[in-house]
């Protein structure tokens, strides 16, 4: 078997005319965690693996002022993006959720880009940023388009991607002040393990303490992460109390369609997304700025 | 070659593979130049082991579990099954090998693990070593939590983990007093 060539192309438009000569059969390389243990077990047997090591711009984050977005460039690692005050501050969920990946060797190589360009199901940043409502710009053939992350992650390995097209940012609008949000893994085996389930909350109250604002999405259960907008709608302007919890987790429990895999039944999964998702949302009450200010008022 | 004649006219650095179906890498290792052969699919951890004899890495699980293949890649520890070699075109590798300085001296994180005593087979030992050192490099005197961060994807199969931690925060903590003085 002949062994695929290597380029370390200088410019997105480079790695994407390389993708293109080689007409699917190449393969980009970021942080390579994914990709080397997919050539090394036969996975995938690419004619060319094009590495973005020495493509520039893509490892910036910043804030866009105008647009109130935080963008990440793609080749910034989790471990990285994960300390970057800016995304502590404007998305504290994703910080949460990429330290917890893996290990810090797996952290420090594997980058934001590349874990949504995997679309493996068992990973946890990528349900909080489909619950922040994160897009991804992608650079093909056609130039540049933005795609939002649940269009982008469509199943098991599965994304939207064209062949030659590369990620260069992930970008996430910024969280209003006061929004409360958490992520919280659920391993079932051992502690540096992959999610059984991941859930992401975000929860925002009016000053009435009703529910202003309220978005979850559910990771590693199923084929990618899940929301359910039409439940997100309907407990709007409602106080969320035990029972209005409880009902919003069953609704994430009974529509789920869940995995059976090693790390859990399809039926234990089902369970734990009925807990966890309350669990969540929870948490993220805990931190929103109407807690905050509630406490303040009791002192 | 048919792949050739189409590609762009400026493909960046591009390393096509000879009959063998390697391509050379430029590497430093251990503070020396070295020019590698290597498969284009194959790992640091392969390449350092097979074609520069440098044992000190080892492959225990394969996939990014147990921190055996640990080497610093630049600076940060990096774990050698995850890593192509040909990625490392360039970079500056360093092993436990390259640890002691010129006259044999080991280095006192190496000096701590053995008067700690802080192995039993010691597959392990590189590894957790070289995780120490990348830490050190960063944080002069880590504590405990920032140590056992570093140590996330280690795994001593001998459980010496209580004399890994004792060797740590003693090296942390000599770092901390001199500082201090
Ligand atoms: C030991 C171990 C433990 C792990 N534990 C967890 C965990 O607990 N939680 C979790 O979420 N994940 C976990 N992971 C998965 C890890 O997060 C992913 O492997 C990583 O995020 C992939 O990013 P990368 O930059 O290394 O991608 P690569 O391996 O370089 O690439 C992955 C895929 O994406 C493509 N790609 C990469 N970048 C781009 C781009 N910019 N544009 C288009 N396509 C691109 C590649 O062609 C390839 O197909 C673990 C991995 C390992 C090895
Ligand atoms: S052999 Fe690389 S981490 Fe286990
Ligand atoms: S000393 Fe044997 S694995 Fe750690």
């Amino acid at each position: 078997m002949s062994t695929p060539a290597f380029f370390f192309p200088r410019s997105v438009a480079e790695a994407v005319d390389v993708m293109d000569s080689y007409d699917g059969a190449a393969k980009l390389v970021a942080g390579g965690t994914a990709l080397t243990l997919m050539v090394q077990q036969r996975l995938v047997s690419p004619q060319a693996l094009v590495s973005l090591r020495d493509v520039p711009g893509l490892g910036e984050v910043l804030v866009d002022e105008d647009s109130g977005l935080l963008r990440i460039g793609a080749l910034v690692t989790h471990a990285a993006a994960a300390r970057h005050p800016l995304v502590r501050r404007h998305a504290p969920l994703l910080a949460d959720s990429l330290a917890v990946v893996g290990n810090a060797q797996v952290r420090s190589a594997a980058t934001v880009g590349g874990v949504l360009a995997e679309a493996d199901y068992a990973s946890d940043p990528p349900a909080t940023l489909r619950a922040l409502d994160a897009e991804v710009a992608a650079h093909g053939l056609a130039g540049e388009r933005t795609i939002g992350v649940g269009e982008l992650l469509l199943g098991f390995y599965q994304t939207a991607l064209a062949p030659a097209e590369v990620v260069t940012e992930v970008r996430v609008p910024v969280l209003p002040a006061g929004t409360g949000s958490a992520y919280l893994k659920y391993t079932s085996r051992s502690h540096e393990d992959r999610p059984c389930v991941g859930v992401a909350a975000i929860v925002g109250l009016a000053d009435d303490g009703s529910c202003a604002d309220l978005r979850v999405a559910v990771g590693a259960a199923c084929d990618a992460p899940l929301r359910l907008g039409d439940v997100e709608q309907q407990i709007r302007g409602r106080r969320l109390d035990g029972a209005t919890l409880s009902e919003f987790a069953d609704a994430y429990a009974d529509r789920i369609d869940p995995v059976s895999d090693v790390r859990g039944s399809a039926w234990y999964r089902r369970e734990m997304v009925r807990v966890w998702v309350r669990r969540a949302i929870e948490q993220a009450l805990l931190r929103s700025g109407a807690h905050e200010h509630s406490k303040e008022r009791a002192q | 070659m048919s792949e050739l004649q189409e590609l762009p006219d400026d493909p960046g650095a591009v390393k096509l593979p000879d009959a063998d179906g390697r391509v050379p890498v430029r590497i430093d290792v251990n503070g020396r130049a070295r020019t590698l052969r290597v498969r284009t699919t194959q790992t640091l951890l392969d390449a350092l082991r097979e074609q520069l004899r440098l044992q000190g890495a080892r492959s225990g699980c394969g996939v990014g579990m147990c921190g055996a293949c640990t080497v610093l890649l630049d600076g940060r520890a990096a774990s050698g099954c995850l890593t192509l070699a040909a990625v490392c075109d360039g970079t500056d590798v360093r092993t436990v090998e390259g640890l002691e300085d010129p006259s044999g001296e080991l280095s006192r994180v190496q000096e701590a693990f053995l008067r700690h005593r802080a192995f039993q087979c010691s597959y392990c030992t590189p590894g957790f070593v070289l995780a120490l050192e990348a830490l050190l490099a960063v944080d002069p005197s880590p504590d405990e939590a920032a140590i056992r961060e570093a140590f996330s994807g280690h795994i001593c199969r001998c459980g010496s983990y209580s004399r890994i931690m004792a060797a740590a925060l003693e090296v942390a903590g000599a770092t901390d007093r001199r500082e201090q003085a």
